[in-house]
């Protein structure tokens, strides 16, 4: 019985327990909802979500106040950047994944470099980072005009690639599996945990805090960065600021995953039950016969609801 | 070194005043009565929602739904002047209850965050969600416009002096007061060590979601000035001014840690946000690179305050 | 008749007993001391009386009514002052508002009254007049203080309450002795007074200077209350130990036995772990000595003199402004931990919250990382991992259910064994020991010290510092007595006697 309450309490069970009853829900609303074809779609858009949210969690999970601001500026710019390099030409992925994949490194870099030697607090160095994206999305767009995602890069989005699930799916659950391993197995992922935990004992322990914390930060740009290509093959073209909305979502699928905002404890495999779940939930309100406006309102409120199921702070008096 | 204790804000009165005179050495007018208050009317509401975040910083808490009500409020006053004719009464009345709804919006995040223990970053996000969504609801596109009544008061003279000034005058005052009450150091104290200050016997849950409630009555009032600087409404508004409130309380010195902060210190950081936009315009960068450079002296300033204030206390 | 009166009081968390049927009764009048080994459950007790924890059963009697206290606000309005041993302090806020923090004085009901509260902090502060020590000001900030200072505030902002019923959850652990004299002095008047006041302290000495009665509880029970005049030290250690004859306290503080060590003269140079010459840094100055493999340097004095900061930088955690340290003839820069742990330098602090634990991680993972530096790991096989841990926490008698449970699970005392066990995967040649056994029980202590003989015996070379003077007694070959951040005197062989030592500490500078 007290296993089975222990359970109940998991961040991980909670998410999937949630999931299963969104999807039912949404039969119920609309039936088709919970269809293959439909979970698919989900999931494709969940995988978006879930990529950058790897970074986010890596972020959060080492502490200090751990968070990056600054993924949908990076989003945004990989998207844009990868476009304008591919043009709809397979021949240019390899380059545009290159070119995105460092100039997240770099801005992450720039992140962790603030955040470590210079002790900025990670969320005004991340905010301050946003800025100089958004900045740069400006400049990047001006006088050329929007590249396409190249073929290759849709159909790896979107069309069936393996056992009927598209590439980016697989390359979630890569994701997932490659940090489930790097969390538990090696000692990167330990030292993680520990300077989450206690970033003191830590020191005094012999972690190099600094070296893994400018880490963890430009993994999250390299993550937002892929995120980005991807959501230029989702999409087909780049818009203006279309990682924005990835920003604080990132955030909610990390804390619902069951990695509170304090890090040092958690996971990725909750994270990505909390990207499946965040999804769900927006797409269910798309169904439900009611305009943006009341959408909105219901998803906020049903996101404090479901914050109530997770890590709430400890009470004062104990 | 005391000084910087007690005034953490040094640093960016010097950027302020570095920044002023840059202004004025690219666009002299730019420092005239008529310059700064076109600078006031238009900073004036950023200002006031960096004064209410520096409330809900001092409690080591964060409000990230400051801009929704600003839109929220803004939308709601505009409508209700619309209904009720426009006339002075009628005015006052949305005023009321503009600042009414403000303060209720900062009393749901408080019990959100102090009394049912949400991480305040994620449930602000949530009711900023919600309220951006009811804003919405009331007002789906922008541009219904303001009484000429209210936008004319505020862009005005009242004895000569421009509307605007009386306004800073009422708000240093009531800063004045704000800063000896006892709420201000509870904020404080528990920004600084919950835990401590609740054994201490202060009431914690109370005095965050006071906090809280506070910040919404300052957003309810930047919403004011919104709707007198933009003449409508626009249930959009405030959503780009949250990150900035949040920016300007850093620049100010305040710790978003908590339990350290002034809040003339965010006012300064809100003119530095203001003066960095005039000056990128005024020294003349291409329209498309202006927002790069302000965001790149954004950063720079929020790191150099940082970096400043803690050399100064060291 | 009692002021304060307390049965049947029980608390459990999940499935950890911390009270049970907790009983207690204070007179006005009297110093109440409660003994009991760490997690025994008498911070939990106090804290119930506070209003910070919620008993799940209990009474509570003032003045034999009962009530309920429902928070620490309740509790202050019934007249209960508390001294909190994690303290309750506003770093960034004075002394003066930090001692009339919890009854604000107003004007107008909304404004602080600046005037009456910085009058009666200084009434509270002028208390601790001549010996509160430089930079203690109305107006300082609490971040601006030592650790004794600020445990000063602690007690200033208890006796501000002027309450009846006054709780010191171990006040003195920071305080130097003219400190903990004139806290006392304070303490009688008190008495005198008729106020009823609870009292927490590791320290024998401090307790029968001070206490009128002593209540023992152990493992979250209440054992029994004995007047302090009627009992004596080695009773009170047997009640809290329990079935254990022989006290633990007595083996640790039993002599060593010198003539199985040979004087430091007699060592030739190869000896040497560690040559520290001039050695300089925050808060001390031209520290000189060398440590020989194979014996126990202990670090006296009174608290806070340098011996912390220097055993701080020489693990490179704190910089060195001055001097040399050298092994053989190589120079060790020690400019980081991890330079330190390379070199085989290991160090354990007191405040295992702050330097040690990694908290609500595996007791795997709290002992691995200083086994991943020295093999330079990239791969963390479990399996392999507790083949090798296994031995390290076996030397410590260390209890725990497995290696994967959090290490919030354990202990006070099992954490600080699981920290210490860490560094005994790969062996170091030097163990700084920096007061390691600060707010663990009387068993582990044992356990410890009886670790740290083997250790030496084995070839270790180790520093002691203790703030425990029976603990460098009991265990030091030789002592070097700190003051003012300077190595004032050398205690060697039969030189080793509290009086020698007390007479070095209290050295005018």
């Amino acid at each position: 019985m007290t296993t089975l309450a222990a359970l109940a309490t998991r961040p991980l069970v909670i998410a999937l327990a949630l999931i299963v009853l969104l999807l039912a829900l949404g039969q119920a609303l609309s039936p088709g909802f919970a269809s293959a074809q439909q979970i698919l779609r989900l999931l494709i858009v969940a995988a978006l979500l879930g990529i950058v949210a790897a970074g986010q969690n890596l972020v959060i999970l080492g502490g200090r106040e751990g968070i990056d601001l600054s993924v949908g500026g990076v989003v945004s710019l990989s998207a844009i950047i990868a476009g304008n390099l591919m043009n709809g030409a397979d021949a240019g992925i390899p380059l545009a994944v290159l070119a995105c994949v460092l100039i997240g490194a770099l801005f992450g870099l720039l992140n962790g470099l603030g955040v470590t030697l210079l002790r900025i607090p990670p969320l005004v160095m991340t905010l301050g980072m946003l800025g100089v994206l958004q900045g740069l999305l400006v400049v990047v767009r001006q006088g050329i005009p929007s590249g396409r995602a190249a073929p290759g890069l849709s159909s790896f989005v979107s069309q069936p690639f393996l056992l009927g699930l598209p590439g980016i799916l697989w390359l979630w659950i890569a994701v997932g599996i490659v940090l489930a391993l790097l969390l538990s197995r090696t000692v990167f992922g330990h030292r993680i945990y520990a300077i989450g935990a206690n970033e003191h004992a830590a020191t005094m322990a012999g972690v190099p805090v600094k070296a893994v914390r400018i880490a963890l930060f430009t993994l999250s740009g390299i993550f937002a960065a892929i995120a980005g290509i991807c959501l230029l093959g989702y999409s087909g073209s780049s818009f203006a600021n279309v990682g924005e909305q990835y920003m604080l979502p990132s955030i909610i699928a990390v804390v619902f995953g069951g990695t509170p905002l304090s890090g040092g404890k958690g996971g990725y495999t909750g994270t990505m039950a909390g990207a499946v779940l965040l999804v769900i939930l927006q797409s269910i309100l798309t169904t439900l016969n009611i305009d943006e406006s009341g959408r909105q309102m219901v998803f906020g409120a049903t996101l404090l609801v479901l914050m109530l199921f997770y890590g709430r702070g400890r009470a004062m008096r104990a | 070194m005391t000084a910087m204790k007690r005034y953490p804000f040094l640093p960016a009165l010097v950027i302020l005043v570095v920044l002023l005179v840059l202004n004025g050495a690219f666009q002299p007018r730019s420092v005239s009565v008529a310059g700064m208050t076109g600078l006031a009317k238009t900073y004036l509401a950023l200002m006031l929602l960096a004064i209410g975040q520096t409330y809900v910083v001092y409690a080591g808490d964060i409000d990230l739904s400051a801009g929704a009500i600003v839109s929220l409020v803004n939308v709601s006053v505009v409508l209700l002047m619309e209904h009720w004719g426009g006339d002075g009464l009628s005015v006052l009345a949305a005023i009321a209850i503009g600042l009414a709804t403000g303060l209720a919006c900062g009393l749901i995040n408080g019990v959100v965050v102090a009394a049912l223990r949400l991480q305040a970053i994620v449930a602000t996000f949530a009711t900023s969600i919600f309220f951006m969504g009811l804003a919405l609801h009331l007002m789906p596109v922008a541009g219904t416009p303001a009484p000429a009544a209210f936008w004319r008061t505020y862009g005005g003279r009242v004895l000569e002096v421009p509307f605007v000034f009386w306004a800073i005058i009422a708000l240093a005052a009531l800063l004045t007061i704000l800063a000896r009450t006892r709420l201000a150091l509870q904020l404080l104290a528990v920004g600084d060590d919950a835990q401590g200050a609740y054994q201490s016997g202060l009431p914690a849950t109370a005095i965050r979601i006071k906090g809280y409630a506070l910040c919404g009555a300052f957003a309810a009032l930047a919403a004011l000035c919104v709707t007198g600087d933009t003449a409508s409404g626009d249930p959009l508004v405030g959503g780009k001014m949250t990150l900035f409130s949040i920016a300007a309380v850093v620049l100010g010195g305040s710790a978003l840690s908590g339990g350290h902060g002034t809040v003339v210190g965010s006012l300064i950081g809100a003119l530095i946000i203001g003066l960095i936009g005039s000056l990128v315009y005024f020294v003349g960068t291409p329209s498309e690179w202006q927002n790069l450079v302000q965001g790149v002296a954004i950063l720079l300033a929020l790191m150099a305050g940082i970096l400043v204030g803690r050399k100064a206390r060291a | 008749m009692a002021k304060l009166k307390l049965s049947g009081i029980s608390k459990t968390y999940g499935a950890t007993v911390a009270l049970h049927d907790g009983a207690l009764a204070v007179d006005a009048g009297d110093v109440h001391v409660l003994m009991g080994a760490n997690g025994s459950g008498k911070s939990t007790l106090c804290k119930v009386i506070a209003g910070s924890v919620r008993p799940d059963a209990g009474a509570v009697l003032i003045d034999d009514t009962p009530v309920t206290i429902s928070g620490p606000r309740v509790a202050r309005a019934l007249g209960i002052g508390v001294f909190y041993q994690e303290l309750s302090l506003a770093a960034r806020r004075t002394v003066a508002e930090n001692i009339c923090l919890p009854d604000l004085p107003m004007t107008a009901g909304v404004l602080v009254d600046r005037k009456a509260l910085a009058a009666r902090a200084a009434r509270t502060i002028a208390l601790f007049d001549g010996v509160a020590g430089d930079g203690f000001t109305a107006d300082a900030t609490v971040d601006s203080l030592r650790a004794d200072q600020r445990q000063l505030v602690e007690i200033m902002k208890a006796l501000a309450s002027e309450a009846p019923i006054l709780i010191f959850d171990e006040p003195t652990s920071a305080l130097d002795r003219a400190q903990v004299e004139r806290f006392f002095a304070i303490i009688r008047d008190l008495k005198a007074q008729g106020r009823a006041m609870i009292f927490i302290s590791h320290r024998m000495d401090e307790i029968t200077a001070i206490g009128d009665r002593v209540t023992v509880i152990r493992d979250g029970r209440t054992v029994g209350t004995w007047r302090l005049d009627e009992t004596d030290t080695a009773t009170i250690i047997a009640h809290m130990v329990g079935e254990r004859s022989e006290p633990p306290g007595a083996r640790a503080s039993r002599p060593p036995q010198d003539e199985t060590m040979s004087g430091p003269e007699a060592r030739a140079p190869r000896d040497i772990a560690l040559s520290v010459r001039g050695l300089g840094g925050s808060g001390f100055t031209d520290v000189t000595f060398d440590l020989h493999r194979g014996e126990i340097l202990g670090f006296g004095g009174l608290h806070g003199q340098g011996q912390s900061a220097v055993l701080r930088t020489l693990f490179g955690a704190l910089p060195r402004s001055a001097g040399d340290v050298t092994r053989g003839d190589t120079a060790l820069p020690l400019r980081t931990p991890r330079e330190a742990i390379r070199r085989g330098i290991a160090y354990v602090s007191g405040d295992r919250r702050r330097d040690g634990v990694i908290q609500g991680r595996p007791i795997l993972e709290n002992l691995t990382p200083i086994h991943y530096l020295r093999q330079r790991l990239m791969l963390a096989r479990p399996s392999v991992l507790q083949q090798k841990a296994q031995a390290a926490v076996d030397a410590l008698n260390t209890k725990f259910a497995g290696f994967a449970h959090a290490i919030d699970s354990l202990s006070g005392g099992n954490q600080q064994k699981v920290v210490i066990a860490r560094w005994l995967m790969d062996r170091p040649d030097v163990l700084l020991l920096d007061d390691p056994t600060k707010g663990i029980d009387l068993a582990a202590k044992a356990d410890l010290f009886a670790l740290i003989r083997t250790l030496a015996r084995d070839g270790m070379a180790i520093v002691l510092y203790s703030s425990e003077d029976a603990e460098l007694l009991g265990n030091a070959d030789r002592i070097l007595v700190f003051n003012g951040g300077r190595i004032r005197r050398e205690l060697a062989g039969a030189d080793r006697t509290r009086y020698n030592l007390y007479h070095a500490a209290y050295e005018a500078a």
